[in-house]
Order: structure tokens, then sequence, then C-alpha cells
């Protein structure tokens, strides 16, 4: 495994930011470091030879910036999170007649399908638009077509089932050439499209945001600008949904939400 | 508890899977209060498993035991414990970091990214203890701790309950120094006891 110090990681993110316009200088730098030194490892590289790779920017440095942030996801991650949107969060949102919800940082749309089932099997998938947004453009692309591995799926299903899903998760899907499509009823109500929680802005306004395991990449300055952002983002009494293990704390906000689950931080907005 | 420039923030890290619950559970008995350092536990856990963990032991000792928050800084006279389905990261800036990319050998907190983690800290680890598993996970980390200074240990592969672990870290460098099963609380005693002064 090859390493990178510190100080190559400065390098590094400077140099990204010169050739590609993006900048890390708000990211967490033990994870920066962690997912550089496996590109590293991957590509078989030192810092010299990767910098040197980098130099002509294009696709390359792309694809760096794409194995720098986390992809990772599962359709129904922390299924008791599910069992509780469902009891706390959709009786308030029963009485909107339609329905914005936002899932920022939203990898290959696993957890915006998530969404969109739970709340087909609730009733209200057919008034409810689901904005799944992200960063990066190689994984939109992957969520905009909707298929994943038949043994991905096949955790996603045991999820499922513990999340009390009502059906069998294959109602939702179709297998093609040894793939798992989600069906078009599921993404009908999905736009996909492209959105930097770092730099861009409000674009909406939201009775349900979902930034589950995202908050954890950015460094504490920037993670409080971010949840401003979100915090505008919602309209009052609209819910903010973090990883299991995502808090409120040091985000500046505490005082705005009310805590409706603490151990699942689910959060909604009291003024 | 922050003792101040008296008494700087250093580390001591315990590593583990299959077979170390027992010697974690030894070592969390003969701790005392106060630690000169915070001791940090990394232990392959299904991502089931809660917070009760730390709450079981904590009637065992009476040194006071966490799952770090994210962000949360690293005091010493403290004990953590890696939460399941995360890894667990220390930053240059001595905060715990959350981290739910990729496993490492099929773990997710992983040994490695912890160790690793830690001893590009900045923060001085005075040791390091790899125990049992039956995984290779923290081998390398333990490699690169040893590498950049810290005592370093594996339990003897003979006496662990799965001995892939401790072997691995002893074939990917052979200076770590072996405890055996016996007098193991004894030498744990010992070995925290030197580092503390």
């Amino acid at each position: 495994m090859v390493l990178m110090e510190y100080s190559d990681l400065e390098i590094l993110i400077a140099e990204i930011r010169k050739i590609s316009g993006f900048d890390f200088s708000g990211y967490a730098r033990p994870s920066l470091l962690r997912r550089a030194s496996r590109y590293l490892t991957s590509k078989r590289m030192d810092m010299e030879q990767l910098l040197a790779h980098i130099a002509p920017g294009g696709g390359i440095v792309y694809d760096l910036i794409q194995e720098m942030t986390v992809n990772y996801s599962e359709m129904f991650r922390d299924p008791d999170y599910f069992v509780k949107v469902r009891s706390e969060v959709f009786t308030y949102l029963e009485s909107y007649p339609a329905l914005r919800l936002w899932v920022a940082g939203c990898a290959s749309g696993e957890e915006a399908f998530s969404m969109a089932i739970l709340l087909k099997e609730a009733g209200y998938l057919d008034r409810s638009l689901i904005y799944a947004t992200d960063l990066n453009n190689k994984v939109l692309t992957a969520a905009r077509e909707g298929v994943f591995t038949l043994s991905s799926v096949r955790t996603f299903s045991e999820n499922y089932m513990q999340a009390a899903g009502q059906h069998s998760l294959s109602d939702y899907y179709h297998v093609s050439y040894n793939k798992a499509v989600i069906s078009p009823e599921i993404r009908k109500n999905i736009v996909f499209s492209l959105h930097d929680l770092t730099g861009d802005g409000v674009f909406n306004e939201f009775q349900f945001i979902s930034c589950r395991n995202v908050m954890i990449y950015f460094t504490l300055e920037l993670r409080q600008r971010v949840f401003r952002l979100l915090y505008e983002s919602l309209s009052v009494l609209g819910f903010l949904c973090l990883g299991k293990r995502e808090t409120l704390r040091y985000s500046g906000l505490e005082d705005y939400f009310r805590v409706v689950d603490s151990s699942l931080n689910i959060y909604q907005k009291i003024k | 508890m922050n003792h101040g420039i008296t008494n700087p923030l250093s580390l001591v890290l315990f590593g583990g899977s299959a077979g170390s619950m027992v010697l974690f559970e030894e070592i969390l008995q003969i701790l005392e209060r106060p630690l000169s350092f915070a001791a940090v536990f990394v232990l392959h856990r299904g991502k089931a498993s809660s917070a009760v963990f730390p709450r079981i032991f904590k009637n065992k000792t009476n040194v006071f035991m966490s799952e770090p928050q994210h962000l949360d800084p690293v005091e010493p006279d403290s004990i953590y414990f890696a939460i399941p389905d995360y890894h667990l990261l220390i930053g240059p800036d001595k905060r715990f970091y959350y981290d739910s990319s990729e496993k490492d050998f099929f773990s997710r907190p992983s040994i490695d990214a912890t160790f690793i983690s830690a001893a590009f800290s900045g923060i001085p680890v005075k040791a390091a203890m790899l125990f049992s598993g039956s995984s290779a996970d923290g081998a390398f980390g333990l490699k690169v701790l040893a590498e950049r200074g810290s005592a370093t240990y594996v339990l003897d592969p003979a006496d662990a309950e799965s001995k892939r672990m401790p072997e691995a870290a002893l074939q990917q460098y052979s200076g770590h120094k072996v405890l055996s099963r016996g007098h193991f609380s004894n030498t744990i005693k010992e070995i925290l006891h030197t580092h503390s002064t």
C-alpha cells in the first residue's frame, strides 16, 4: 500500500484546483488522505507520478476527483431509519398536496430509490417530486440508469425486509443481463441533477431533506456552511435527516431544529 | 478531561477481531484513572451492535468510556470504542472523524484505517497492539506505526484464538514484540506503566 503524507495532500489539493477548478479545501483531511492513498495504491504510483499523471487535466483529473469523493451507498441503508421516517415523518407530510424532497449527495441513486419506494407504499409518490443531487457526474449517470449488480441487490433486499417493506424489493426492479434495473414507476418522480453542496446555493424549498453520510466528509467550517444551505432550503416544519451517526452538533443550528429521533438523527425545522 | 501541558495528548491503540473481546475485557479491568493517554479500541463489530457495548464495560471499570462522535476532540484520560459500520479516523487536528467508505478486509470499522490515521495524526502513539482475528486487517497499520517509532505488540499467534491477524502482522514486520497469553494482564500493566512515565 502506498501512503500519502498530509503535506503532499495539500499539494495535491492545490494542483487539482489549478487544473480543474474543483476545490477540496473544505473536505475533511483524514478521509481525503485515506482515499488519495487508495488511489495511489490502485494506480501503483507515487506522489510525483500522480502529479505528472494529472497534469494534462481533462478526464484523468476528473477520475481522481471522483475517486476522492466517497460514493458508497446502499438502498435502505440503516433499515430502522426508514421505519422511523414512515412512522414519525410521513404523518406530517400527509397534509401537503404536493411534496418536494431532496436527497443531497445521492451517489448512484440508492437513497432516492429507497425514498421513492417508501413514498409509493405510503401512497404519496404520485404527488411527490424527489430531487436527487450529487457533484459527481459519473455516479449521476449510473443513478439515471438505475442499474445495480445482483449481489448488491441482495444486500438491499435484506435491508428492505428489515425496514418492514410491504412487498418484496423485486417488485421494484427487473433483471436483465444479470443486472437489476429499477422500475420506471419508481424512477419517474425522481430528478437527478448536478449540484455541489460546497459551492452551489439554494435551488428550491423542500419539506424533506435527506443528507446522510455526506457531512462527515467536510471540515468543521464547510460543514457549518452546508448546514446553513440545508436549513435555508427547508420549509418551516420540514425535516432534515442525517446519517445514523451524524448529529447537528457543531453545526451552529442546534436551536433551529426539534429532535425527532436522537439516535437516527431526524430533525424538524422549528424556526 | 484536559490536563493541559503537564500531560500532552498521546494514544494507545488496541485492535482485534474474533477472539479479542476477552482480552479487551482484561485490559479494561486493569486501566485506572487518571490515564496519561487516550486509549482507542477497534474491534470488528456487526453493524447492528449498538452503543450498549461500552455500557456493558462501563460497569466493570472506573474509566470514562465512550463511542466518540464525529469531530469530537481526542482527550487524554479517556477510553474510546470505534462504532460499528464506520471507519474511525484520527485527524491532524486531534479530532475523531467518521468515514463510511468501502470496507477493508470486509470490515468497517477497519483496524488499518484507525491505525494508519493515528500514525499520520501527529499525536504520539505510545503503544499499539494487535490481538486475535481471522483476517489480516491491522497488520499493515501496525507496521506503519512501528516504522514511525511507536512501540508495537502482537499477541503470540500460538496463543490466539484466531491466529491469522497476529501472524500477518509478524509476517509484514518481524520487529513487533510478542505478548504471551500467560501473565497477559501483568505484561499489559507494565507496558502501559512504562509508556506513561
